[in-house]
């Protein structure tokens, strides 16, 4: 196990005091959402695109208290010669959950769980990417999130493909990423962080489950689904279906944030 | 839907039958002295070791006059002159294609030694050496002759007749290259309504028996046509022949090939692959190939 | 991942193939190649399995340890995966190179657990807070030839299965202090319940169709495949698209329901014969590695 020397770390073994909760205090109330938000609304998105002023193309997403950065650099040359593909360029990805982003504080190295949204990212990326416009070149993708409050690998998807659009990078489609939640019969959407761990870690109830879908809306097509817990199947494609519905509501809100950029960048024109 | 599951049976012991078929044989080990009588030469496969003559390979000794080889039974390809290979394009370099053929190296095809669209007769130009890829490109399977041996023992293969040239739709099938019998042809039209090469190299291609051939593509035009269920099955039920006999150490060549898709026909394809039918199988082969030589 | 060159007639053949529902070798689109399974492999492990799918070779090992429950769930024992791709499964992982397909193998297998139902975490706890037992899985690639995923699980759930993990007494003393006693009899142990656990599918979408089990070539014609985790009663424990390309809302739904069925189905054959297998005892003929 590596260590960082480089910082001052705390004890070995410290804890949260959330752990010493009232066990009551974490079950998820699934009849109720904070304001007038219903089961299936997704919260209302905030993006902004170039906020890195250093990189190719960034964007900065908020939804509710999830923010997330992103910053794309590239395309440039592949580093690893071995791994050159002549015919398509690579995605890159470099996922971090900051350490102050959770709950729980997190590590500075990048952990098992960061490196499974990494690969879950990429391959989500991947199908809304003209990658045979880029032979033998990398496109790196950096997501750091600075507040973790549910639905972060949606939120990281859509972010990045904002990014990647910022970047100038040719894509077929944006890529809009949507999270859902299920409790029993109930299903909640785009879900905060206490609805999505919830009482799955007290409940040994039936059709407990997550999924995330990531969507070409303009294709119609999924380019990303990753799903944990223990869902019905028919449970579970209703989820993909409701997803797929909560990702187009998204696409205005991006849409709105790319065409903004791109008005910013236009020079001014001359009548 | 079918999931075929079952505890594992433990390999057969060599009987004592298929020992005595080994009896005339000469088997030796890395290390063994193969003869300390200095009137001998050293071939491939030995080593002098203060005047003994020793082998560095497992395999069968073989003695021809006063040389002594030792000839490995699993091995790569030692390409001859003259053989017939199949083998698969890895890199498209300057007047050249670098060719995996199960050798050592990879084998080298000149553009030079290759038939151009437009007949034997035309000349090389630059704009052919920039359009290389558009006649094989990495990835693509040829079908070659070996033309000459450099001195590190990599092939130079030609593809210069109409026989030759890239492969179109079908399987291969790897094998070891010293299961392939050595034969006039090794081009055959099966009579169960495919077509066969037994590549030296132990690579193996089935193809779809094709029709009459186009003489100006010069064997560099493939059909993306569908081939026909019928055309498949006959080719699947073949792949998993060569399997079979490939897994019992049987010679490769026409009549086995044969016989052993006849002895199949009674079982469904997708089963041939299976222990008990192998065995079936092998064995009812072996006793016709027996008849026919005896 | 261990790949193989195709050409693009060759792709042509297999793809017109699976849409004929006549696969390469003479499989239908929803057949397994022929598997064989032997548990109880490793005498140094408390339970162990070796699966071959095809050319495709999977050791995996339990082993029980003593270990302190995780504060969230202090009532609960844990799973720990790993999975190694040595340089003998093919040249390609030597070094770092198998590296990350390990992680990426692993963090599914941990996904495919995450639920309340799988195995019983509450039976592997010793001493709420204090102890409970950590089962390690360690699984180990011998040979590559496609579809490692299914091939995996099934050798998780026969070593689950074949797992025997002591049994512990506590017993407390005058001060209220606790301590740990482990039975020394090797007879006295406790089994763990695999009846829920899931075993994995990967569907290959190849052309317009899908395929389970690919081989190295199928896989090298799809450009997306799916991957379902699906118990005996057929619950979905796990979901993950694969590959580069995208898939379309209906394949989903297809792809789903051709995983349950399949999945489902995969269970009833394996307990069989993990059970004759073990009705035949001590005295059956171990095979091992030899074959």
């Amino acid at each position: 196990m590596p260590t960082d020397t480089k910082r001052l770390r705390g004890p070995e073994e410290s804890q949260s005091p959330m752990l010493f909760l009232p066990p009551d205090a974490q079950i998820l109330k699934a009849s109720s959402r904070d304001g007038s938000r219903g089961h299936a609304d997704v919260r209302p998105i905030f993006a902004r695109c170039g906020l890195v002023s250093q990189a190719k193309g960034s964007a900065y997403l908020e939804a509710g208290n999830t923010k997330i950065i992103c910053s794309v650099y590239g395309p440039r040359e592949t580093e690893r010669k071995d791994e050159t593909d002549m015919k398509s360029g690579r995605l890159l990805c470099d996922f971090r959950l900051a350490p102050f982003s959770c709950l729980k504080r997190g590590a500075w190295i990048q952990g098992n769980e960061e490196r499974d949204l990494s690969v879950a990212l990429i391959e989500s990326l991947q199908p809304g990417v003209c990658l045979h416009r880029y032979p033998r070149s990398q496109i790196e993708i950096n997501v750091v999130v600075l507040e973790n409050d549910g639905s972060i690998l949606a939120h990281a998807v859509t972010c990045a493909s904002i990014a990647l659009a910022d970047a100038g990078i040719e894509m077929y489609d944006v890529v809009l990423g949507c999270t859902l939640r299920q409790d029993g019969d109930t299903c909640l959407v785009d879900p905060t962080f206490a609805e999505e761990s919830g009482n799955w870690l007290g409940g040994y109830g039936e059709n407990q489950g997550r999924v995330t879908v990531a969507l070409l809306p303009n294709f119609n097509q999924v380019s990303g689904l990753h799903a944990d817990g223990e869902m019905r199947e028919d449970t579970l494609t209703e989820a993909v279906r409701t997803c797929m519905d909560g990702c187009h509501k998204l696409y205005p809100v991006v849409q709105h944030a790319l065409l903004r950029a791109v008005k910013r960048k236009a020079p001014p024109s001359v009548k | 839907m079918a999931a075929d599951m079952r505890l594992p049976t433990a390999g057969e012991q060599i009987s004592s039958s298929s020992l005595s078929l080994l009896d005339g044989k000469h088997l030796v080990v890395p290390g063994d002295v193969i003869t300390s009588d200095t009137g001998f030469m050293r071939g491939h496969g030995t080593y002098m070791d203060e005047e003994k003559l020793t082998a560095s390979v497992a395999g069968e000794v073989e003695r021809v006059n006063k040389l002594i080889c030792v000839r490995p039974l699993k091995t790569r390809f030692n390409g001859e002159v003259g053989d017939v290979v199949v083998g698969r394009i890895t890199e498209v370099q300057q007047k050249r294609w670098k060719v995996e053929t199960n050798s050592r190296l990879d084998s080298v095809l000149l553009l030079s030694s290759v038939n151009l669209p437009g007949g034997e007769l035309r000349r090389r130009s630059a704009e052919d050496e920039l359009s290389m890829r558009d006649y094989l490109q990495e990835g693509d399977l040829i079908s070659a002759e070996v033309q000459s041996v450099f001195a590190d023992g990599a092939l130079s293969l030609h593809t210069r007749s109409l026989k030759y040239g890239k492969l179109g739709q079908g399987v291969l099938v790897l094998v070891s290259p010293s299961l392939v019998k050595r034969q006039k042809t090794h081009f055959h039209n099966l009579p169960c309504g495919a077509s066969i090469i037994l590549g030296s190299n132990g690579y193996i291609w089935l193809y779809p028996t094709p029709g009459q051939q186009d003489e100006e593509a010069g064997g560099y035009y493939t059909s993306m046509e569908p081939v026909p269920l019928s055309d498949r099955e006959v080719i699947s039920r073949l792949r998993n022949c060569l399997l079979v006999l490939a897994a019992h150490k049987i010679l490769l060549y026409d009549t086995s090939v044969l016989y052993c898709f006849e002895s199949s026909l009674s079982h469904q394809i997708k089963d041939i692959l299976k222990p008990e039918v192998m065995d079936e199988i092998v064995m009812k082969t072996r006793q016709r190939l027996m008849e026919q030589e005896g | 991942m261990a790949s193989v060159q195709v050409s693009e007639a060759e792709k042509v053949y297999i793809m017109h193939g699976v849409r004929d529902d006549l696969r390469v070798d003479g499989r239908g689109c929803e057949d397994y190649r022929h598997m064989v399974i032997e548990t109880d492999v490793v005498s140094n492990t408390d339970g162990s399995a070796k699966v071959s799918l095809g050319h495709s070779d999977i050791l995996v090992g339990v082993k029980a340890e003593i270990g302190k429950p995780r504060a969230l769930v202090p009532d609960e024992g844990y799973l720990e995966f790993f999975v190694d791709c040595s340089a003998n499964a093919t040249p390609e992982f030597e070094g770092r190179g198998g590296e990350e397909l390990g992680i990426d193998l692993s963090n599914t297998l941990y996904k495919v657990f995450n639920n309340k139902h799988s195995i019983d975490l509450r039976s592997l706890c010793i001493c709420p807070g204090e102890h409970c037992w950590v089962l390690y899985v360690d699984v180990l690639l011998l040979q590559c030839d496609g579809n490692l995923f299914d091939a995996i699980s099934i050798a998780i759930k026969a070593a689950l299965f074949n797992t025997r993990i002591p049994k512990v007494h506590i017993s407390e003393d005058a001060e209220g202090g606790k301590e740990i006693e482990l039975s020394d009899d090797p007879y006295d142990c406790v089994r763990l319940n695999v009846e829920n656990v899931p075993c994995i599918v990967t569907l290959c979408k190849v052309g317009q169709r899908h395929v389970v089990d690919a081989t190295l070539q199928e896989k090298a014609c799809s450009v997306a495949s799916l991957l379902l985790a699906v118990t005996h009663k057929g619950m979905v424990t796990c979901v993950r698209k694969m590959g580069g390309g995208s898939l379309d809302p209906e394949s989903i739904s297809e792809m789903t329901e051709t995983g349950k069925r399949v999945g489902k189905a995969l269970h009833a054959p394996l307990m069989d014969l993990l059970k004759k297998e073990e009705g035949l005892g001590k005295n059956r003929q171990k095979v091992g590695f030899l074959r």
